[in-house]
């Protein structure tokens, strides 16, 4: 039986039903268990003022347009819910549009630097907004397939049938006879499909389903306004529809919890930006990338600074995941979705499946929808821990590591495969140790290991898994710059081998 | 699925439960993933168990969490498969 602890959609509360030890504070915050803000909230000012909280809690990290855009859309559908899947509809393609116009996603800069490469003149915002129209057409006709083909392989293995065809596009672009404007063309095309790589295969396998939504819906949360990234943040349409608040007093409280998580992520980001001001600027602490080239120039900073290089980088990735996830949800939430929060209490994980599943619960779900369960349900069945280990290996090692590579895609183009996956090769060896690590994490769970519940018990549970987190954070530092050797040799150099 | 089946399977979701942290009560039909009461791994370790306790081969099933969902649910996924 696993301990691993669902994110629940009471923010800052445990699962549902859990003990909780409340301080003032907490009992001050919770302004979604009060009478008097569920009442107002259920008013024209009450709706007012949450749109007005989350437009200043959003608008410094989303943009003024779009934030504004993701408020109001958000408010708009659960004020009007006959019209919710066309105003969501309406709100995402128009986020996407734009947002790709104004060069505020990496689709437009990864095709100037494709158009640079291949000295094409073409100006990228046309291409882009060509391949996204496109893409939208295919989008529509592939769901319109699947439902007429539930057997094809499309519907069947949505995400292996979509990797092919970005493996495919991408071995297209890279020969030789291809170079100049049918390159950059392909590359187009590959950078526009990449995200939605993750979040058509939960639309292929809801309109497959019994009682699954509208192409529109399902079309209106492929990379939803709330959260244009390449994570499927509320994973798909049905996860949404059995999210959906279902009274007005029940949508209240969402939305409040929707507030609530917008001031918590504009906090955590406030605490990371402090963080930088008071180690950076004030205490000279270096940033990760810093410290390395220094010790690889042979002049390596004091031990404590490398070590405080080392968790001050992973304190400020752990807060902007968490910061960001905060926000997507937060805007979810208002639109009436009560979903789980993607980060949930990091710093009480109790196992690294634990610390898994608490640190970054949409990617955590995902990789277990796409890579665990096909995996669980095919392998090893008459072994249950090795089936365990396996599924959890697939999902933390090698979902991750696909995941991560194709969001890097565009090295692929600028770099050529070969040196892309050279550059990958750190990252990779994160993603072995981190699945091996779960899976074991996981088994011991199965076989009644559990940490100890006495506070020596917690703190071992702290020390060991965030000393994990901080040694392998050198090797999962998204910068592509330094190799695996030089970062294994001053991880090393870290605990006084040189 | 007889009682004595039912009773075992809902103290296998009430361990589950309270190894989450959560103690309180669960209705037959009340939603235990979807809510996010349960997470997908302990999704997993419920199919070993109803693979186990009911001698079934789900490896033939489109699996979709919604089977699993709620007591019934379990129940009308077990029922189904002995009679298949």
């Amino acid at each position: 039986m696993t301990a691993a602890i669902s994110p629940s959609a009471e923010s800052g509360a445990p699962a549902a039903g859990g003990k909780v030890r409340e301080s003032r504070l907490r009992r001050f915050l919770a302004i979604d268990t009060r009478e008097s803000f569920i009442t107002l909230a259920q008013t024209a000012a009450g709706q007012l003022l949450i749109t007005f909280t989350a437009i200043l809690a959003v608008a410094p990290y989303f943009g003024i347009w779009a934030g504004a855009l993701a408020v109001a859309a958000a408010m708009t559908a659960v004020s009007q819910p006959a019209l919710r899947d066309r105003i969501l509809f309406a709100a995402t393609w128009a986020t996407a549009f734009v947002g790709t116009v104004l060069g505020e996603n990496d689709t437009l800069d990864n095709i100037v630097a494709v158009l640079q490469q291949q000295m094409v003149d073409l100006s990228p915002a046309v291409l882009a907004i060509a391949f996204l129209l496109l893409l939208l057409v295919a989008a529509t006709g592939a769901l319109y397939w699947v439902r007429r083909n539930p057997q094809s392989i499309l519907a069947r293995r949505p995400l292996v049938t979509l990797l092919a065809l970005e493996a495919l596009l991408c071995g297209l672009a890279s020969v030789e006879f291809m170079q100049g404007l049918p390159s950059v063309m392909l590359w187009a095309a590959i950078f526009v499909l990449t995200p939605y790589i993750w979040f058509l295969p939960y639309a292929i396998v809801d309109v497959r389903s019994r009682g699954g939504s509208s192409s529109l819906m399902q079309l209106a949360v492929l990379r939803p306004f709330w959260s244009p990234a390449y994570l499927p943040f509320g994973k798909g349409a049905a996860f949404l529809r059995k999210h959906l608040a279902k009274t007005p007093r029940d949508l209240a409280i969402t939305q409040l919890k929707g507030v609530k998580l917008l001031i918590w992520a504009t906090v955590l980001f406030a605490l990371r930006d402090g963080l930088s001001w008071g180690f950076e600027a004030q205490l000279q602490i270096p940033a990760l990338a810093q410290a390395l080239d220094a010790f690889l120039r042979g002049q390596p900073y004091p031990l404590i600074v490398g070590w405080g290089a080392m968790i001050l980088s992973t304190a400020k990735f752990s807060l902007k995941v968490a910061a960001w996830a905060h926000l997507f949800i937060g805007v979810a939430r208002l639109a009436g979705y009560r979903l789980p929060r993607g980060s949930w209490r990091p710093l009480e994980s109790r196992t690294l499946m634990d610390y898994f599943n608490r640190f970054h619960y949409y990617f955590k779900e995902m990789l277990v929808d796409f890579f665990f369960i096909p995996t669980f349900f095919k392998v090893f069945r008459n072994h249950p821990r090795l089936r365990m280990f396996f599924a959890t290996f697939m999902a933390a090692g090698v979902g991750n590591a696909i995941w991560h590579f194709t969001r890097d895609i565009d090295l692929v183009a600028t770099l050529g495969p070969t040196a892309a996956l050279e550059t990958y090769t750190s990252y990779a060896f994160y993603c072995v140790v981190l699945a091996i690590g779960v899976g074991i994490s996981q088994v011991r769970i199965t076989m009644g290991i559990r940490p100890s519940p006495t506070v020596i018990g917690r703190l071992y549970s702290f020390l060991f898994i965030w000393s994990f987190v901080v040694c392998m954070h050198v090797f999962s530092d998204e910068s592509r710059n330094h190799t695996f050797e030089e970062r294994f040799s001053f991880l090393v150099s870290l605990f006084g081998v040189s | 699925m007889n009682a004595s089946a039912k009773q075992k399977l809902r103290e296998f979701l009430k361990e589950a439960l309270e190894n989450h942290g959560d103690r309180s009560e669960f209705g037959d039909g009340e939603s235990l993933f979807a809510s996010g009461r349960l997470d997908s791994f302990t999704m997993m370790n419920l199919v070993m168990y109803l693979e186990q306790a009911f001698a079934l081969d789900f490896s033939d099933l489109e699996f979709d969490a919604g089977l699993v969902d709620s007591v019934n649910e379990i129940e009308g996924l077990v029922d189904s498969k002995l009679t298949a």
